[in-house]
Parts: structure tokens; sequence; C-alpha cells
């Protein structure tokens, strides 16, 4: 039964040896990037609000720091497992390669379920978890970031232990810190940004001026509506976005020819991005099925909600116009729907090259609390937008070269990075 | 409407008020002059004619005079005028002198002659203290003598409060006789032997020398006096000997107060007396000084009890409970606020007596004083059960009363005439008078009319809903408040005679019992935001939460549900917005922890009260803040910031109700106040001291807490504790669990979808996990609702690690009637289970049942291998998913055991559910919040599948070009309830559009006529009664879409014979 079952980190693996063998990869190489560096297991032990005391167990995985400082989040999850966290620390280090940011892959987590813990038994988790750490995390080792059920303010409590250990003030030490505590503008637009400048980059390399193309986009929260607005900026028009119907249980596809205006639209959505089916209409919009939104006659389709959202089952409605598909969500599209897409030549761009200007964003924060000097919202965009439109050429001229799928090229860019600073630092 | 007219109300009240305060102002210096011990009787009588004028409505030409014993006070240059009050002086049943009030001229008429009525109450209170004070005088002269003849005798053997009995004997030897035979019992039950002796002698006495006869019916003997009066001094002679001083004169002064207090005692026992004689009982015994504390305690509880009785209830356990903490003197202010007509035998009902008997509890609980805090009831009128009565005879309705007996859809039919009937009656002119008084009290602050039913009593609060509560805004002149304030009552009133309730009792044999309703007229608890009216929040407490979230909370530790504005968002399960959960007693925990979470789930409407519009409104929060946002209450305690990461309570200057970003979330409330606490302890102390789980209202202005009503907390017929049945055979039993586990039953399951642990784990690919999940949210829609069990490893929709839980999302189990989650233990450690938290608000408010096994633990069953091994129809349903049939299992509960389904019983009291197969009952309702007519089960579907027969006899099958028409789903099983619709399958034969449109015209007006049909038979109301599937030939050739229902292996549809056609069994 176990060698059959479906392990994130033997999956990580696989993935990994295709991409060694496309590289070809020498042995000592495969066995340092297949496996972590470093993995640190340990006990936190918590008083809980009525006095008992309850030990939860943590962990931080530093995949591989050659490039620089681990980066990865800190999970909080009942079930968590040291498998999983390998994966998506292994994940990181290919990331923060692909964006070409100086930063090696890591992540951590806490094997606890924040439904059953008051706000001060998470914050002692937080300070604990800082306590068994301290010594082997910090701005120039391995900094966190928040995760699946982790948040700014646990970031906050964590950045606190670790300074009132280290008897300063480090906001290097952890990112995802609040604006004014350490934390960088323009996060909230860093990822949906991001999206739209590799895809003005695409369009260049088609040749097609992006005042002429339209876009249609699933989902409307945050990366979505700042991709629309980006997207807009630059001539384009959206035609359609989805949202979620609360009420409904379902979701809709709200078009407009003329051209979605993100504002107008923003003005009747909840926090959720659920928009007012009726108060659309009144403002001309079509409500149709949420599938729809894969069939526009579009030049550009930007999955910026769910993964799995472009199957085998639907990929034969992607319309014969679209040109570019930007993976603004993780994982938006299957492996059959990968091969579907690659055969008919539609350009996509990978998801952790579309969507990387977040980790980019938060490798901003890191520099700026290091030297604890922040820049200005458009300083941020602009330094975002180098990084992105450079990752982005890279990406697609190593493709083009080498005839390789975007999505295995900016495989084959990262893990190479990696094993190059693996190399010269007389490692392997 | 009297009231309403006069010329200036305001400078009425006014003179009113006035002279209320004048004569009690009177009343205090009268009580100073009699309590003064060193004044003489002459300098108190002249006092008295010195100060009674000023207690009068014209004291300039007030005189009074005091004549006691011959002796006459009055002022000087008196001369005599016919317009004299009279009050006499009586003590100890003799006349001893008289007290006059008159006037030198002519005054205007009032109530007796120039003199209100509240001036004979007046005097006729004085001269009875004038009396109990002659009364003290005479029996300390009659001490002062006996002691100074004994100082004169040298020495005397009896103690000195002997005096009292022989005074007693020479004035009242009446009272003596009772005193001295409380002293026997008294020396009785203190086991004193001689005293046995003595009683045994008081009832030879009593039988007389035939004491072989005593048990005849003819009367006993009188004793005569004179031995009784043997018997006495007996009495107190073995007193002296066995008793105390101190106890011996306590036990007389109290007695002789309980005495004293036997008027009333003797109104409110007599079922003859009217509430308006037991009020001016009341109102004597507050003016004579007497406390509830003075008495006696069997003569405390003996009032207590009988005044609870008729005001309250004659409900046993109610009475004993109420009459530890209910006093005498309770009754005083609440007597000021009863609104009843002449001759009222009416009670409170069952909604006012929860209130004052919580309110009653919470003064008189020290002990929590400190965590309770200050908390208020509203300002509250009460009209008695028989006001409904004297509506109806003055009005001439009473043919509404046998309207009862007529048939369900005749009541439904005539109600709304009933109702506009009552709001054009009138109240008859006294109850309009006090209804205006009331409003003078109340001013312009709005007002709920609450039902307060009778029934309530007998059947428990599960009733209480059944009534109407109606909002009044209370606003324009007095005339127009008053005529809302009317035709509101008119309006609950017309709601005893209403379908619902009217079907309820016949279903629990309840029709012939005499219904009276009272009614509370309460302020609203709130304050003005905007043109909106409404509390800062309000919401709903009990004792025992049977939602829990956590598996560290404990069924005790109480549950919140919390709103912004009006409770009514609070009471009621909603279908579109969430109220804020909170665990009184584990007061960290949030139901909602991400930012997601707190956001999706947070409420986003509030109840108001729109005072420009007059009107009950429902406003989204977003625009209330926007409109109106900088004046609403204690906005820090009820709202949080979200700036799109995180959740949190505001710091200084950020919150800004213009900017759009704050979430109501109550953290402010929770962490910074008291609030929990005193939510703890308030439903702690009403749990322990009423001796059961409670069920709270509250509100709160922004100032100021409220409790506005309390009940035992009980449960609707879906969350009722399901009786465990425990002779089950162990071959019919699937699950037996005894942890987490809630209240509720899933009676007919007809379908368990089982998906199993080990081969979901074994899946090796993320792809495979993912289409579980689609698999789940596919059979969610081919199922029949809430009729199926979802049963699986871990947590279901977990967004983490996919192997932790299917990946699906509400909408993929919204229609399951049972969310289970096997926790199977794997090498060391049991999974945690997640108590559905990722939807758990969404499982809340539909109902959705949800339990955890733990197999392998300790008493826990669970059949595995018959979930394993029983045959599966998934690939029958979603064929194209066949490679998943042994992880994804759908048994069909019917087909491997024919004519059973699989029944949940869930007991959250004993912590026990129990899954196991029977005979289905029939009763399919989806724990849904509306409970409708509870017919005998067979009769939905029968009905349905009747009208089904009838419709397709009817159907033409070449003028619509329709092949065949099948019946599926609840009508077809047999488990359709009221509000269920008529599955049906509609084969069409390919043909121009207009045919079929000509098809969906003549459905759809079958549709609306049988859904108006089904409203009258059971209140339901839906759009339409058909839910209509075509399917071509195509799909019958490929067996797709619904198609597959045609003969086929689960809940198979069953055809129906069209106009002139045998039925089409195979197409």
């Amino acid at each position: 039964m176990s060698a059959k079952q479906f392990n994130s980190f033997e999956m990580a693996q696989q993935q990994f040896d295709r991409v060694a063998d496309l590289l070809g990869l020498d042995q000592p190489t495969r066995e340092l990037l297949r496996v972590p560096l470093r993995e640190y297991q340990f006990s936190i032990p918590v008083r809980m609000d009525d006095g008992t005391v309850r030990v939860f167990r943590g962990f931080r995985v530093q995949h591989n720091d050659a490039r620089g400082p681990s980066k990865g989040g800190i999970r909080f999850h009942p079930l968590e497992t040291v498998d999983t966290v390998r994966a998506l620390a292994m994940w990181m280090t290919w990331k923060c390669a692909v964006v070409d940011i100086p930063l090696g892959g890591g992540k951590g987590g806490v094997v606890c379920d924040p439904h059953n813990l008051s706000q001060r038994e998470q914050e002692s988790i937080c300070r604990g978890w800082v306590r068994q750490m301290a010594r082997n995390v910090g701005p120039v080792t391995d900094v966190p970031a928040p995760d699946v059920m982790t948040t700014p303010q646990h970031m906050v409590w964590m950045v606190d232990e670790f300074e009132t250990i280290h008897g300063g003030r480090y906001p290097g030490f952890i990112t995802g810190k609040p604006v004014g505590l350490g934390g960088s503008l323009g996060r909230t637009e860093a990822t949906g940004y991001g999206v739209v400048y590799t895809i003005r980059e695409a369009l260049k390399e088609l040749n097609v001026s992006p005042g002429s193309t339209s876009a249609s986009v699933q989902g409307f929260g945050n990366v979505a509506q700042y991709a629309v607005r980006l997207y807009r900026q630059i001539g384009g028009t959206v035609v359609c976005v989805s949202s979620w119907d609360q009420a409904d249980q379902t979701s809709y596809t709200f078009r407009k020819a003329s051209g979605v205006d993100p504002d107008e639209l923003v003005g009747i959505t909840d926090h959720f991005g659920g928009i007012d089916k009726q108060k659309a209409r009144d403002l001309g919009y079509e409500v149709l099925p949420g599938e729809a939104w894969i069939a526009q006659d579009v030049d550009i389709l930007i999955p910026a909600a769910l993964e799995n959202q472009v199957r085998g089952d639907n990929v034969g409605k992607v319309s014969s116009h679209v040109k570019i598909v930007a993976e603004g969500a993780n994982g938006p599209t299957t492996p059959e729907a990968d091969k579907a897409l690659q055969a008919r030549g539609i350009f996509v761009i990978p998801d952790f090259l579309a969507n990387a200007g977040g980790v980019t964003c938060s490798y901003f924060e890191q520099v700026q609390s290091n030297m604890n000097y922040f820049w200005e919202k458009d300083e941020v965009l602009s330094k975002l937008d180098t990084k992105m439109t450079s990752a982005f050429a890279a990406v697609s001229e190593l493709a083009r070269r080498q005839k390789l799928f975007s999505r295995d090229a900016a495989y084959v860019i990262s893990i190479s990075r990696v094993a190059k600073a693996c190399r010269e630092r007389g490692w392997v | 409407m009297t009231s309403g007219q006069s010329p200036a109300p305001l400078d009425k009240l006014l003179e009113t008020l006035q002279e209320r305060a004048k004569e009690l102002n009177c009343l205090y210096r009268v009580h100073e002059l009699l309590d003064r011990p060193e004044a003489s009787l002459d300098e108190v009588c002249r006092g008295l004619v010195e100060t009674l004028p000023a207690g009068w409505r014209y004291p300039a030409s007030c005189w009074a005079r005091v004549t006691l014993e011959g002796v006459v006070y009055e002022p000087p240059g008196l001369s005599e005028s016919p317009w004299v009050q009279r009050a006499t002086v009586v003590v100890q049943g003799e006349e001893v002198g008289i007290i006059e009030v008159g006037y030198v001229t002519q005054m205007p008429r009032a109530d007796e002659g120039p003199f209100l009525k509240e001036e004979r109450k007046l005097i006729d209170t004085i001269a009875e203290r004038l009396a109990h004070f002659l009364m003290q005088r005479r029996l300390q002269n009659t001490l002062q003598n006996w002691r100074s003849s004994r100082d004169g005798r040298g020495g005397e053997t009896r103690p000195e409060w002997w005096v009292i009995v022989d005074f007693l004997r020479n004035t009242d030897h009446h009272l003596l006789m009772r005193l001295s035979r409380r002293m026997v019992n008294h020396l009785c039950w203190n086991g004193v032997e001689e005293a046995q002796q003595l009683l045994q002698r008081f009832a030879q006495s009593q039988r007389g020398d035939d004491s072989d006869h005593w048990e005849d019916n003819r009367p006993l003997q009188k004793r005569s006096l004179d031995s009784l009066m043997a018997a006495t001094e007996d009495a107190f002679r073995i007193a002296a000997a066995n008793l105390s001083r101190d106890e011996i004169v306590g036990c007389i002064q109290r007695w002789i107060k309980d005495d004293k207090s036997g008027f009333l005692i003797e109104t409110v026992e007599n079922q003859g007396s009217s509430l308006s004689q037991i009020a001016d009982s009341i109102e004597r015994f507050h003016q004579m000084a007497l406390g509830d504390r003075d008495l006696s305690r069997t003569m405390q509880l003996a009032l207590r009890a009988s005044l609870i009785r008729r005001f309250f209830t004659d409900d046993l356990e109610f009475v004993h409970r109420a009459k530890r903490y209910v006093e005498v003197d309770d009754f005083y202010p609440l007597m000021q606020r009863v609104i009843s007509p002449p001759g009222s035998h009416g009670k409170l009902g069952g909604k006012s007596s929860g209130l004052f008997l919580a309110w009653q509890i919470v003064r008189k609980s020290p002990e929590y004083s400190a965590a309770l805090g200050e908390i208020k009831v509203p300002r509250t009128f009460y009209l008695t059960s028989d006001t409904l009565l004297d509506f109806i005879e003055f009005n001439n309705l009473e043919d509404v009363y046998d309207r009862k007996y007529l048939e369900l859809d005749q009541i439904r039919r005539e109600y709304p005439h009933i109702v506009q009937v009552f709001k054009n009656s009138t109240f008859s002119p006294q109850i309009v008078k006090s209804l205006s008084l009331a409003l003078d009290e109340f001013d312009t602050r709005p007002l709920i009319v609450r039902s307060s039913s009778l029934l309530e009593d007998r059947v428990g609060s599960a009733f209480s809903g059944k009534y109407k509560s109606l909002f009044l805004a209370n606003q324009g002149n007095k005339r127009e408040r008053l005529a809302a304030l009317m035709d509101a009552i008119a309006e609950v009133y017309a709601s005893v005679f209403s379908p619902d309730p009217l079907e309820y009792r016949a279903e629990r044999g309840l029709l012939d019992v005499h219904e009276e309703m009272g009614v509370m007229i309460q302020e609203v608890v709130g304050t003005r935001v905007g043109q909106y009216y409404l509390p800062a929040f309000a919401g709903v407490a009990f004792s025992n939460n049977e939602f829990r979230w956590s598996a560290r909370i404990r069924r005790e530790d109480g549950l919140i549900r919390l709103v912004p504005g009006l409770g009514t968002r609070a009471v009621d399960r909603l279908s579109d917005d969430y109220p804020v959960l909170l665990a009184p007693g584990k007061p960290g925990l949030r139901a909602n922890v991400t930012a997601d979470e707190i956001v999706r789930y947070s409420p986003r409407k509030v109840d108001v009260i729109n005072l420009d519009r007059q009107t009950f409104e429902t406003v989204p929060i977003a625009q209330l803040l926007r409109e109106c946002g900088d004046e609403y209450p204690i906005p820090e305690q009820v709202f949080s910031v979200f700036d799109g990461e995180r959740v949190r309570r505001a710091m200084g200057l950020e919150l800004d109700p213009s900017a759009g970003n704050l979430v109501t979330t109550f953290e402010g409330l929770a962490a910074d106040t008291s609030f929990m606490a005193r939510i703890r302890a308030l439903l702690k102390t009403l749990q322990e001291k009423l001796g059961y789980a409670v069920d709270l209202e509250f509100a709160c202005d922004g100032k100021d807490f409220y409790l506005l009503q309390c009940r035992p907390q009980s449960f609707g017929t879906d969350d009722a504790p399901a009786q465990i049945p425990t002779d089950l055979p162990a071959e019919r039993v699937l699950f037996s669990v005894n942890r987490y586990v809630s209240n509720g039953r899933v009676p007919d399951v007809t379908h368990i979808v089982y998906v199993d642990p080990d081969r979901y784990a074994a899946l090796p690919d993320l792809e495979r996990l993912r289409e579980v999940g689609r698999v789940v949210g596919k059979l969610n829609k081919l199922l029949p609702k809430r009729q199926f069990v979802l049963m699986g490893p871990g947590r279901w929709g977990s967004r983490g690690d996919i192997k932790l839980g299917v990946n699906v999302t509400y909408s993929d189990i919204n229609n399951a009637a049972l969310l289970m989650e096997v926790a199977a233990r794997r090498g060391s450690y049991v999974p945690e289970v997640s108590f559905g938290t990722h939807f758990f608000q969404d499982l809340v408010e539909a109902g959705i049942r949800y339990l955890p096994v733990f197999p392998g633990e300790r008493d826990v069953v669970f059949n595995d291998a018959f979930l394993r091994s029983a045959p599966s129809v998934l690939t029958e349903l979603v064929g194209e998913h066949a490679h998943l049939s042994d992880v994804v299992r759908v048994i069909d509960v019917a087909a491997v055991s024919p004519g059973l389904v699989l029944r949940v019983l869930m007991n959250g009291e004993s912590d026990q559910a129990v899954g196991y197969f029977a005979p289905p009952q029939g009763d399919s309702r989806g724990p849904g919040r509306r409970r409708g007519a509870e017919f005998a089960p067979e009769d939905h579907w029968r009905w349905r599948l009747r009208m089904a027969e009838q419709m397709a006899a009817q159907l033409e099958p070449e003028r619509f070009g329709v092949r065949a028409v099948y019946v599926f789903g609840s009508t077809k099983n047999a488990t359709a309830g009221p509000g269920s619709d008529i599955d049906l399958l509609v084969h069409v034969a390919p043909g121009p559009p207009e045919r079929r449109q000509l098809l969906d015209t003549w459905l759809a007006g079958w549709s609306l006529c049988l859904a108006e049909m089904n409203f009258l038979r059971t209140g339901q109301r839906t759009e339409g009664l058909l839910d209509i599937h075509y399917i071509t030939d195509d799909d019958v050739r490929r067996r797709t879409s619904y198609a597959s229902k045609i003969g086929a292996i689960t809940d198979a549809a069953r055809p129906l014979p069209l106009r002139g056609h045998a039925p089409d069994a195979v197409p």
C-alpha cells in the first residue's frame, strides 16, 4: 500500500529527476538536490488557557541555500507531515531561482489546528517555534513567511520573539509583516502585476501590440483584480471575469464586450470577490455560467482562481484565438490539458514564473528590512517589473533555443541555476 | 382613543404625577409621625391634623380632623362643610375613632364628590396605620402596667412576654388561639413530648367523647371556649419551659405579622378574586410597610406560591422554583404595568413568566453579582391573557373560536380575512385607556409586541415561535402611535387562529385546550443611528452547545449566536447570512480562524427599525456604515478592520466606518470587555437556579446590557436528543459512536457514499485524489437531497494536504444529510477530525449533521466490512469514474436490504449516536428550520403520486410530442415531505420548438396549481411543485443524463400511464 500511495515529496522528486535528465546532471548533484540539506523536527511545549500543557510538533526544512538564505512559509496544519514540508521546500528553491533572486528554498510548520486554539495559545506556539529555531534561522540564514493558516500577526509574534532572544531589531528575519512594522508596500499588487509583466513580455515576443489584444480572466480576487488593472493600463481589453457566488454555490462569468471596468465591478463585489449579479446586469454585464470564461474568443486566458481549472475535459473549449495562457493561480492546468495546449502551440506562462511576483516582493521586503530603509510603492513595482521581465526573457529564450515547453524550460533554468551555485561553492 | 384626543395630554399627565407625589409625601410624613416612640398620642393627633391637608388636591382649602375615643383634634376655627371624606379607625375589631378630611368650599367634581379615588385609598391607609399605632401603644401600656405591678408584688414566676398572652386574651382571643395552635405545632416539630400530649388533647376535645365514630360524616362538635382557653395557657406554659425567651417573642411577632397579612393570602387564595382585587391587596400590603421578609417562612412561601400561580402559571415545577426567588414585594412594581380588563382572571403567559423569574434570579444572586454586572430588563407592559377574550367579546367575534375545527386548507384560506377583521376591531375603553397610559410612559421609543401564550407552559418553547411578534417604530403623534399599537396587538391576537399553530396543536391533541394569549409590550433596546434604530448587538445564548467546532469545546461550554442590530437574525437560522458564534466556556476558541473564514462567515446584514419609514428592515451592514457609520454605538467592540490579509481589532484612529474595510467580528467585545464572562455567569446562574438548560435572548444599546427572554433550552423536532435504542440486533448496526455527538436524527437515509480511507490514501497521484472530490460533487447532485450520508477519511474539505481529506467545497456536499469523518488509527496516532471546520457555519445554518467516528476505540462499532463489500452503484451513476469504484462506494440501502433505510439517531446528552438499518418512517423532512405539517407521512408522497398520475392521465402524447413520463425521487420513494417537489422525467420525441413550448406552458400551469394546492395543505410555499427533467431518444439510448434513472439499479424511475395509453415501461 505505502509504495503506491500518493506522496507529494516523491512527486517533487520525480519531477526533479525528469529535469535532471534533461540537464544531464551528475550523480552527486542529483543526490544533493533530491533531498533537503537540513531538516529540523522539534517539540514546542505550550501552556494552554486551561492551565494544562500540550506539546506541539514543529518542523523546518531547509532544502537548499546555495544561492542565498532559505526562504519559505510556516504552515499551521493539523495533519502536517515532514514529506509535505520537504516537497514544498524544494518547490521554493526552484521558485526563487526562476526569478533569479538570491534566496534558497525552505518550509516549516507546526502540527496544530488554529480552530482549536485561542489567540494566546497561537502566540505561544509562534514564540515556542522561534525559541527552538532561533539559532538556525535569521536574516542571513533562513527567512520564514506566512503560509497556510498563518498570518502577518503570527509573523509579528515570531519576529518579536527572535528580536528578544538576539537583543536587537532584525526585521529581515521574517517577511509578510504588516506595512509600518517592516512590511513592504506593493505586496497587494505584486502577484497580479507580475502576471501582466510576463504577459507583456510574451506579447512582445509574439510581436503583438497589447492594445490590440483581449483577455478573459477566471476569478476576481486580489490577483485577478490587479492583473485586470495593469492589463488595461497597457492597452488591453478584458472581456470577462468570473467569480464565485456564495449564495448560489456556483460561479458565474461576467462579460462585457466593450471591456470590463474593474473599479465599477469592485464597487459591487464583496470581500471574497463575489460579484452582485443583479447590479452587474444593471451595469451592462452579461451573466454567464462559470465555465464560460474558458470559451471566449480572446487572445489571452488568465486563470487566476483555483487549481485544476483547465482540464482534459474542457481544454477543447479553448478558442482558436487564444495565444497565451498566463497561470495566475497555482496549478490551474492539469498535465492532460498541458499536453493539449502544447500541441496547439499556445504559449503557457507557467504558474511558478507568472505568479512569482509574490515571492519577489517578499524578497524586496527582506532587502528593505535588512537595510531598514523602505521604498515607495513605485520603486517596489518598478524593481518588480525588472525582475519579472528578465526572468521571463531567460525562460522564453531557453524554451526557444532548446525547443522546450515553457514549463519545462522554467524548471530547467531554475534547477541549473541552483546546481551551478552548488558547483561554484565546491559542494559537488 | 380618549386621551389621544385630549387637548393637552402632557399637562394632564404632569398634573396626575404631581398629585401622586403629594400623596406619597403625605404618607411619608404620616409614617414619620407614627414612628416616633417618644411622641404622645396628643402630639401625634395634632401632627396628623396639620399634615393631612397637604396630601389632598386643593391643600389651601383643605382641613383635617381626628377624633379618638371622644377627643377631637381639629384646626382652630373650623366650621362644618358638606364636602367631607371619612375613614374609621378600628383597633381589634372595635371602632375607636375617625379621620375626616374636608374642603371649606365646593371644589370640582371628581371620583368621590370632590375627592379623587387615590385620596380614598390614602385616607384608608392612614386610618389603618393609625390603628396599628394605637394597638402597639396599648400593648406597650399593658406591658408597662404589668411590669410595675410585678415589681410591686416583688417577683412573679411568669416571664415578661406573658403579658402579650394576657393582653390578647382580653382583646383578641381569636388571634391568641391561632397563635397558641401554631405554638403547639411549633413545639411538636421541635420534639417536645408534653406538647404532643397537648396536641392529643386538642384533638380529643375536637372529636368529643365518641372517638370511635370520628370518621363519620357528621359535623364535629364545637368545643367550649373555656377548654380551648385552658389549652392555650398550657401551650404557652410548655413553651416557656422549653424555648428561649427570644425564640418565643420572635415567633409571636412573626405570627402576628402573618396574621395581619392574612387579607392578602385570603384574596390571592380566593379563586373568585380578580386581578385588580389582588392588585389592591398587594398595594395595601405595600402601603402597610409590610415586607415579604417580615413574614414567617411558611407564610412567605404560601403567599409567593399563590401569587405566582395567579399571575403566571399553575405549572408545579415553575411555582416550585419561582417561589424561592420571587418575593411578594416584587409583584408591586409588576402590578403597575399589568393591563387587564375589569374582573380579570388572566395570566401573563409563558414568555413573561420566564423573563420575570430570570430577572428576579439575576437580582437575587449576590454570589454571582460581580460576574453578572448590571443587567437590565427593558420596560415592559403586560396584557393579561383574558384581554384577548375581552377583545373578542367586545367586538362580538365569538365565531372565531370554532375556526380551529375547520379543515386546514380552509383555515389557511380564511386566515387573511381573520387578520383583517381583528385589525378592524376595537378594544374596550378600559384597555384603550391603559394602553394610552402605557404609551405615555414609553414615549416615542420603538416597541415590540410579543405574544406570551399560556400554551407555551404546556408544550415548551418550541411553540412560542408559532405566534407573531411585531416591531413598532412608535413614531408620530399620540393618536397615530396608539392606533399602530392597537393594530399590532390585534394582529398578534389573530395569530392565535393562524393555521400553523392550529396545525401544531391539532397534531399534539391540544386543539381542545382553551388557548389564551398574554401580550408583552416591550421597549426595543437600541439607539438611533441615522434614520435607523437598533441595538449595538443582540443575540441568543444557550447553556448547551450543540454545535461544537472543536474537540476542546464541551457541551456545557455553551453557545452564543451574536449579530449586530436586532436579535431577529440571531434567533433563526439564516439561509443567506451568518451570525458570529462564540463558546462562553472557551472564550479563546473561534469557529473561524483564517482571514478568509472570518470574512466569509461574518454577518453582512443587519435588522433595524427604520424610524423615518416606520418599518422593520434588513439593511446591508456596509450600507448602514456608509450612511451613518459614525453614529454606530461601541463600534470598536463590534467591528474589526480587514486590510486584505488580516482581520484585526482596530487601534487608535484606524476605525473608520466610511473606509469600507470593517468586518463584524465582535472581537473587541469578546477580548476587551467582560461580555463573555458575563454571559457565562448568566447561563450558569440561571441553569443552576432554574434546574434546566436555558436559552436566553439579550441585547445591548451600547451602554447597558439587557436580558430580553429566558426559556428552557429546547429543541425543534430536528435537534432534540434522539432516544437511542438499546436492543438493536448487532447485524443491523452500521455504526455506533460515543464522542463529540450533537443532537439530531436523520431518519431515512437511502444512500451511503463511502470513501474508503485506506484506498483513498493509496491513490497514486494528485489527479486521482482530486477526482474523488469531483465524484462526490456529482453524487451530491444526483442522490436524493438530505437522504444520503457522506463518510470519508479525516477532514472533509481539507484545504491543505489533500491526503488528509477529500477536497470538496460546500457546494459539493450541500445536499447531504450527514457528514461523517472516519478517523482511522494510523500506526500510533489517530488523525484529528475537523468538525467540518471548513464549512462549519454552512453546516450549522443548513442543519446538516456532523459526526466523527473513531474506529477501533472502546465501544465504537464501525462496520467497514459492510461498507467495503456491499454492492456499489457508483458505475451506474457516474460511469465516467468507474476506475474509482473501489475508492468511492455508493450503497443503495434499499437494494442491499430491501425495504430498509439507514436511520441515524444522535444524542448529545449521552454523547451517543447510532446508525442502523430499519424500515422507513417516511419522515424525510430535511433538518432545516422550516418545519411544516406533520401529517401522517404517507400523505405527502401518496398525494404527490396521485397528482402526478392524474396529470399524466391528462397529458395527450401526440399533441405534446411526449413518449413517456416517469416519476422518481421522493414521490416515488415514499419519502416526500411537505416541501418536496415532484421529480418527473419527460421523455420527448424530436419535434418543432413550438410543440415543446406548448408542453412547457402546460406543465408550468400544473406546477403552479399543484404548488398552490400544496400550500393550502401544508403551508409550505414553493414557486412550483414539479421538477421537470426532459430526456431525448438519444439520452435514453445512451442512458445519459437522467435517462440513467429509467430501469436504474438505484432509485429507478416509475412510468406513469399517459392519456389513452398503457404505461410505456421500456421505450
